[in-house]
């Protein structure tokens, strides 16, 4: 009986998970840093809004 | 003798039928303010016209067709010309309603949503079917191929109503955007592919002159994705016009 | 800062969600773990078939995704409620993250196997049709400036599409396919097709119980990105009035 080689696709299992592994980590990075930006943002804007109530009761 | 017992049901009854009228009315009549102002200025089908023969010129140059290889692409060539035609069309339709304000007075007219829908849907059907009835025997003088079979024909107008009724749905969604005819075929070609596959499918099969065994089941899928397309946009439009 | 101040404008993170994002994480690295040490090697192709259980996963993801953002835009359009509109926008983004994933990795599989990155096979082209339809969503939404013209019409081309990515594959579909057919069928003889012996099929279920945890936390971490976001335009155009 003839068994057929195994071929050694070793290195396209290798790229397969790191794009897929890379593109997931790239989305929840983005997802991080987006959040991040909107935190800070909101932040600014509500110390604004916060100061300028201040000086106006004052 | 009911009238005088229960005048109220009468009523009710004949408000139906006057409101079924009421949208046939409505119908015909956005189909013929769409077909008199076209008489009148011929922009939109001069222009869909003049832009078929130019595809099917560039084809002609890019795929080097000569009589003796036309038959095997011409169900595609056909199909191409069409729906870039088409979406030309569309866009131009619905962007007219949108820029004259017709829309905004259509929307007063008390008939229900979908009447202005099927309004259009027929209104863009007859220019793409009008395009289509000069583009094919002009295209048969030039490459010396025979389109005139029914089955062909019926073919191109299952397919022109798939593609129109989705067609209308999205471009008078395109048009309220900021990037307007950019984004119609962007929006359009991946959701009318299927139609698309199964008109060439069928056009090629009934070119090739198979037997009808392997062209009913394209022919099947055509009318199955119509009846689809058209029911899903029915219900879907009232959201677009909605304001 | 006190840490109060944080708190001021946004809600936090609900414990339910930090209980759930842990629990993503650790199922995917079960998942992962049982993908490159447990399941065996599939004899005639190679290491190479370790990247089918995440492939199909990600497909998995992408198609749910792609109905979460179908029935979140139909309760959109019978209810009027804003926070469906952000949902079906979150799952959107995922769906077309994951449906990339599918595509790429299937092109890597396939290129030792098929020998070649790409064929025009059913499944192929209809997860590209698929991709192409919710990048067009996307780009409908961004060129409408009213909130609610834009979740309107978000959500009718979110129907849309998902009506037509199904007719699309079996119009397709008519035409012969080579794409192996996991579940048996008439896909035995087809190159890349496979037995799938018990321990392979036990890490595929996890990796797909793996992805839909995934996909449920992201999801939800998405919602309320976007919450936030609406939140920041709010407060802006409150400030831009004053």
């Amino acid at each position: 009986m003839v068994r057929a080689v195994t071929p050694d696709t070793f290195s396209f299992m290798v790229l397969g998970y790191a794009v897929i592994l890379g593109t997931m980590a790239a989305y929840t990075i983005s997802l991080m840093l987006r959040s991040r930006r909107i935190n800070i943002e909101l932040r600014m804007l509500e110390d604004a809004q916060a100061r300028e109530r201040e000086s106006q009761t004052r | 003798m009911a009238e005088d017992r229960s005048p109220t049901v009468l009523r009710i009854d004949g408000g139906r039928e006057a409101g079924i009228r009421r949208y046939f009315r409505a119908i015909s009549a956005i189909v013929w303010k769409d077909l008199a102002a076209e008489l009148r200025s011929r922009e939109l089908m001069s222009a869909m016209l003049v832009f078929a023969l130019l595809v099917i010129l560039i084809f002609n140059f890019a795929l080097e067709l000569s009589v003796r290889s036309v038959e095997t692409v011409t169900s595609g060539v056909l199909w191409v010309t069409f729906v870039f035609a088409g979406t030309l069309g569309l866009g131009r339709s619905m962007a007219i309603e949108k820029d004259r304000g017709c829309l905004d007075g259509l929307l007063l007219v008390p008939v229900d949503r979908s009447a202005l829908y099927f309004g259009k849907l027929l209104g863009n059907l007859i220019f793409m079917l009008v395009v289509e009835a000069i583009v094919l025997p002009l295209y048969s003088l030039l490459f010396s191929v025979n389109l005139f079979d029914p089955r062909l024909l019926l073919v191109i107008l299952l397919g022109s109503v798939g593609y129109s009724a989705v067609g209308t749905l999205l471009a008078s969604m395109a048009v309220q955007t900021r990037t307007r005819d950019m984004l119609l075929p962007i929006l359009l070609f991946p959701i009318v592919l299927p139609v698309v596959v199964a008109a060439v499918k069928a056009s090629n099969a009934i070119q090739q002159s198979l037997e009808m065994a392997t062209i009913w089941p394209w022919l099947n899928l055509l009318i199955a994705f119509d009846v689809i397309f058209v029911a899903a946009a029915f219900m879907l439009f009232d959201f677009v016009v909605e304001e | 800062m006190a840490a109060g101040d944080a708190n001021r404008s946004m809600e936090p993170m609900p414990i339910l969600l930090k209980v759930l994002s842990g629990f993503s994480v650790a199922l995917f690295s079960v998942a992962l773990y049982m993908v490159w040490f447990y399941a065996p090697r599939e004899v005639v192709m190679g290491e190479v078939q370790r990247v089918f259980y995440f492939h199909v996963a990600a497909g998995w993801v992408g198609a749910l995704a792609f109905l979460v953002t179908a029935i979140a835009g139909a309760i959109y359009l019978l209810r009027e409620e804003s926070r469906w509109d952000l949902l079906a926008l979150s799952s959107v983004e995922i769906g077309v993250v994951f449906i990339l994933i599918n595509i790429v990795s299937g092109s890597i599989w396939a290129k030792p196997i098929w020998g070649t990155w790409w064929t025009w096979d059913p499944r192929l082209i209809t997860a590209t049709i698929m991709e192409l339809i919710y990048i067009a969503y996307l780009m409908l939404r961004q060129g409408i400036d009213d909130p609610r013209r834009r979740a309107r019409f978000g959500a009718v081309y979110g129907i849309a599409g998902f009506i037509s990515v199904p007719i699309t594959f079996l119009s397709i579909r008519l035409l012969r396919t080579i794409h192996p057919l996991v579940f048996g069928g008439e896909g035995g003889s087809l190159a890349g097709s496979f037995n799938m012996e018990p321990p392979m099929f036990l890490t595929f279920m996890i990796s797909l119980l793996a992805f839909t945890f995934v996909f449920v936390t992201l999801l939800w971490h998405r919602y309320r990105l976007q919450l936030r976001a609406e939140q920041l335009e709010q407060t802006k155009m409150k400030l831009l009035l004053e």
